[in-house]
């Protein structure tokens, strides 16, 4: 059950800005842009952000239309699974966090009246969380290849066909409680910044990006957090 | 947004001895734009937050002046929470504040609240808004069963309930029983100035 503490996540400035509902190209405030700066560099100084994972690769046993059942009697429900991942032979299960050093200060913002800073800082603590899933996205591809296999891109419980009640089942499938995250009475993580996903893994997987999961999301219309294709696009091209 | 103009002209307002009232109702009919270019995609949520922060000042600078002559009048008093099984707080902290700048007294009673809760506090402060936020699709049921909470308690004929969050949608509305809904802060605002009457 491999836990991997200190990894390294990315802060782009313009990952940052789309969490903060500033994504596109709207005009930003020199006052709203510098305390992003600002705010970015004492996460950094003052260690706000303590990312962990727990991950666990399991082989499937069983396939149907409404489960997946794993080695070790594990079985996850819901129809998402077997519609986005029919070829897989192996599922990663994994939950990661950023801590709850983020939240606390967001929260001591709030209370001190400044609440800019808070909602930027949050939006900040959302960017850290796409991050890390990226990286755990690569962790775990890494994995799949030194195999000859493939890792899918990943889906979260909470989409349809993956019904949130099956956090119960992930977090007890991995060392959840060694990266401090738990769940609430009705299935929420805390920490709040936490992300639980699942890979599917085989000799062909499907891969898909961020921006096409946004544009197949009901909040698509208003979401001010949405990744368009054409700028995940331009952004993609920039990168290279 | 000038803050530190804006800041200049109220503290040289109130040195020319002008009316602190007038100034705070300027202050809040700038407010009032801020919201309507909100609400037309020119401003986000940042802006917004950073109006609400400049609002928040000018009150502080206005308000030592205002204790001889008068005193600045709550428009109304909101009870709200995020309803039991949810945690998000983020949507319902900016709501809180942006109501507090806009000059309601808000009794703001956190997350994962159960439904009996909202109803002591309604019984105890006598706030005629309710404001229920929820993230998540099982908050529906949370709102809902709250407002049947406040039904029962025999409160709902002198209560205006708002939902809001991010799913929140008309259908969620009848489900839930409240209402209306506010799909941002701002719409939550103006729902509460409405049924206050000081909209």
């Amino acid at each position: 059950m491999p836990v991997i503490l200190d990894i390294p996540l990315s802060l782009k400035t313009g990952e940052v800005l789309r969490r903060e509902g500033l994504g596109g190209n709207f005009k930003i405030r020199p006052r709203i842009k510098n305390l992003i700066l600002e705010l970015l560099a004492s996460v950094k100084q003052v260690h706000l952000l303590e990312p962990a994972v727990a991950y666990e690769i399991q082989s499937i046993t069983e396939m149907s239309r409404e489960q997946v059942s794993l080695e070790g009697n594990s079985v996850v429900h819901g129809s998402l699974l077997p519609s986005t991942f029919p070829e897989a032979k192996e599922l990663a299960i994994a939950v990661g966090t950023i801590g709850p050093r983020l939240e606390k200060q967001v929260a001591e913002y709030f209370d001190r009246d400044e609440p800019l800073r808070g909602i930027l800082l949050d939006g900040i603590g959302s960017a850290a969380v796409d991050s890390l899933t990226q990286e755990v996205c690569r962790l775990i591809t890494a994995e799949a290849s030194s195999r000859g296999y493939q890792a899918s891109s990943p889906v979260n419980p909470g989409m349809p066909g993956l019904p949130i009640t099956e956090q119960w089942r992930l977090l007890e499938m991995v060392p959840a409680r060694e990266i401090g995250v738990s769940l609430t009475s009705s299935g929420e993580m805390i920490p709040r910044k936490s992300i639980s996903m699942i890979i599917g893994i085989g000799p062909k997987m499907k891969t898909w990006t961020r921006a096409e999961v946004c544009a197949r999301c009901s909040l698509k219309n208003n979401c001010p957090y949405r990744v368009k294709i054409k700028a995940y696009r331009q952004h993609q091209k920039q990168q290279k | 947004m000038k803050e530190k103009e804006a800041l200049k002209i109220v503290e040289d307002r109130l040195n020319a001895g002008k009316e602190p009232l007038k100034i705070l109702d300027d202050a809040q009919r700038a407010m009032e734009i801020v919201g309507q270019r909100f609400a037309d995609s020119q401003y986000f949520i940042p802006d917004l937050v950073y109006s609400g922060e400049i609002l928040k000042e000018i009150t502080d600078m206005v308000k030592p002046k205002l204790a001889k002559a008068a005193e600045v009048k709550r428009v109304g008093k909101v009870v709200i929470g995020t309803v039991a099984g949810d945690i998000h707080d983020i949507g319902k902290d900016i709501v809180v504040f942006m109501l507090d700048v806009n000059g309601f007294e808000v009794y703001d009673l956190g997350v994962d609240v159960p439904a009996q809760k909202f109803v002591d506090k309604i019984k105890e402060s006598g706030a005629p808004i309710v404001g229920l936020s929820g993230f998540l699709a099982l908050a529906y049921d949370s709102m809902k069963q709250t407002v049947e909470a406040i039904k029962d308690a025999g409160l709902r004929n002198k209560v205006k309930v708002m939902i809001g969050g991010g799913q929140i949608t008309e259908e969620v509305k009848k489900y839930t029983g409240a209402d209306a809904y506010g799909k941002d802060a701002m719409v939550g605002v103006s729902l509460a100035k409405k049924w206050s009457g000081a909209g």
